[in-house]
């Protein structure tokens, strides 16, 4: 009789402690929410660089620089996904998060390449800051000498955003003179050099970004370049059917199936993501809002237009 | 509650006999020093520095003590054998969690309250004066206790069970992971799968979230805590400490002392 007592004054506690904790747990998630939206409310600033000197934070890492630069990388990662998922624009700190992360690991090539992926890429997507993604990457070949795939990043740069033909085909020169580096380097060097920008060096140079890299994010961009540079090309292909049909008619068609019905067409042209195409009231083609196809140059009614901080 | 108030009492006695009050010299030099430095080293920014350093002492000086005093809590008394000729008194083992709990929070109250006033002095000494807004200070420190509290209840908690090296390498890991439970949140958002998302959320639930009662920063920019905050820290606090009281009641009440 003794031991049952005992038995069930011990079992109490499990008893309690069972029933209680989930309804305090259950409690809890409530109160964790008002007060995440309270501190934010109070530190609305997550934009805040506690330490702005990245040697500083490399002598305070106290040996353990190459973790510290993994924890900024990550906070980089999470600063730009933070700023993409809330369609902001304005990327003020990611040049001295990537600054920090460098300093504490020179070597650290993903940083260099995500970083001046995310510095170089025009809103939304980046911060288009081309000059400070070109930075980035002569701090990684003046680090890191023997990788000759920095030369492409940089000639890259230099091509496709800064549209700089003559600085992309030195870089791209450059690279080519490392022994490892592939003989299409010496090609791109010598053909950017002859033609400049046109849509097909583009497109073999987003090709080489799709097909050499293992990152499913950049293979994404680079996929979604590619179809951009498909769009124009099939937008150029459209434009004298569009012509054609105004120099019959002596109006622009209100959409691409006039064309169709015109008998211009054998049937409603589509992008590469399946959406047709469209065609604004001055006869220029345009994109499907809903299509995830973009390109500078064909607009897309109804998309958000970005524009870089103070300009 | 004579019981407890009894065993709490004892526990901050042992503290004290442990000289375990001896970090506020160290917090008093560390407060004199950087007063001193701090005028010739930095313009215009003395009162954020002072006010910065002094809190941030205040909460590591805490989480020290609260870890490797709390993780010993039960361990020592088993290990001395106290805790046998104890139980044979009237007491029933809540008793003992709690009053030791109460005990250890009183040392850290103490402790904090010696400290704060350091940091005033030294305050004081930079800037000479005190405005109200410098009383902004006191809600920092008010959630640094509420801290300390769940992190001492949390080391007690592991200290029913495991041993004290284990307890002490678990709750430094509580209180970091803790630290940066918002960051494993939006880490589940990012990875855009619905799997992974409930997962970081569940996990940043149930971890104590000592992120929420940081305000240093933002005390030391003067700005002003909302009372909404202050309320809802408080009640968030006492629910986690009940949660792991209970259970280090549960796990204590069970285990086998002979």
């Amino acid at each position: 009789m003794t031991l049952l007592v005992r038995a069930g004054s011990r079992a109490r506690p499990i008893i309690l402690a069972v029933v209680t904790i989930p309804v305090l747990f259950a409690a809890m998630v409530p109160l964790s929410q008002r007060i995440e939206a309270r501190i934010a409310e109070l530190e609305p600033g997550k934009d805040v660089l506690n330490v702005a000197s990245p040697k500083l934070i490399r002598q305070m890492s106290l040996g353990y620089h190459g973790l510290m630069a993994d924890i900024y990388w990550t906070r980089v990662v999470q600063y730009y996904g933070g700023k993409r998922r809330d369609q902001d624009a304005n990327f003020p700190l990611l040049e001295p998060l990537l600054d920090i992360t460098v300093t504490l690991d020179p070597h650290f090539l993903a940083a260099y390449k995500f970083g001046a992926m995310f510095l170089a890429e025009p809103p939304p997507k980046g911060a288009g800051r081309p000059e400070a993604a070109v930075k980035l990457i002569r701090r990684a070949i003046d680090a890191n000498p023997g990788d000759w795939r920095l030369w492409h990043d940089l000639g890259f740069i230099y091509y496709w955003d800064l549209k700089d033909y003559q600085k992309a085909s030195e870089a791209y020169a450059e690279g080519a003179r490392n022994p490892r580096a592939r003989d299409w380097m010496k090609v791109m060097a010598a053909r950017i050099a002859q033609e400049g920008g046109t849509r097909q060096t583009s497109q073999f140079l987003w090709l080489q970004v799709r097909d050499s890299t293992s990152d499913p994010s950049i293979r994404k961009n680079a996929e979604g370049h590619l179809m951009g540079l498909k769009a124009e090309e099939d937008a150029e292909r459209l434009k004298p059917l569009v012509d054609e049909f105004h120099r019959r008619t002596g109006r622009w068609p209100s959409a691409t199936s006039e064309l169709v019905a015109a008998g211009l067409l054998r049937r409603v042209p589509a992008d590469p993501a399946g959406f047709p195409y469209g065609v604004d009231q001055e006869g220029k083609i345009t994109l499907h809002a809903k299509s995830p196809v973009s390109s500078p140059l064909l607009p897309k009614p109804g998309a958000p237009t970005w524009a870089l901080p103070g300009k | 509650m004579t019981t407890v108030r009894i065993i709490a009492w004892n526990t901050f006695r042992e503290a004290v006999r442990d000289r375990v009050l001896y970090n506020l010299v160290f917090f008093a030099l560390l407060m004199m020093v950087a007063a001193i430095l701090v005028g010739q080293i930095s313009i215009g920014i003395e009162r954020l520095i002072i006010v910065n350093l002094g809190l941030t002492a205040i909460s590591l000086f805490g989480v020290v003590m609260a870890i490797f005093i709390g993780v010993g809590l039960v361990y020592k008394e088993m290990e001395r054998r106290t805790l046998y000729a104890l139980l044979t008194k009237p007491i029933l083992r809540w008793h003992f969690i709690v009053g030791k709990f109460a005990g250890l929070g009183l040392t850290l109250l103490v402790n904090t309250a010696f400290m704060t006033a350091g940091l005033f002095l030294a305050l004081y000494y930079v800037t000479r004066t005190l405005s109200l807004a410098d009383f902004q200070i006191l809600t920092a420190v008010y959630f640094i206790l509420l801290q300390l509290s769940l992190l001492t209840a949390l080391a007690l908690l592991l200290s029913c069970f495991a041993t004290p090296i284990v307890s002490l390498v678990c709750s430094l890991g509580l209180f970091i992971v803790g630290s940066f439970s918002q960051d494993i949140r939006a880490f589940g958002e990012m990875s855009q799968t619905p799997w992974m998302e409930g997962f970081a959320t569940t996990v940043y639930y149930l971890l104590p979230n000592f992120g929420a009662f940081n305000v240093i920063a933002g005390v030391a920019h003067g700005k002003t805590v909302p009372v909404a905050l202050i309320l809802d820290n408080t009640l968030y606090a006492l629910l986690y400490i009940v949660a792991a009281l209970l259970s280090a009641v549960a796990i204590f009440s069970n285990r086998n002392l002979k």
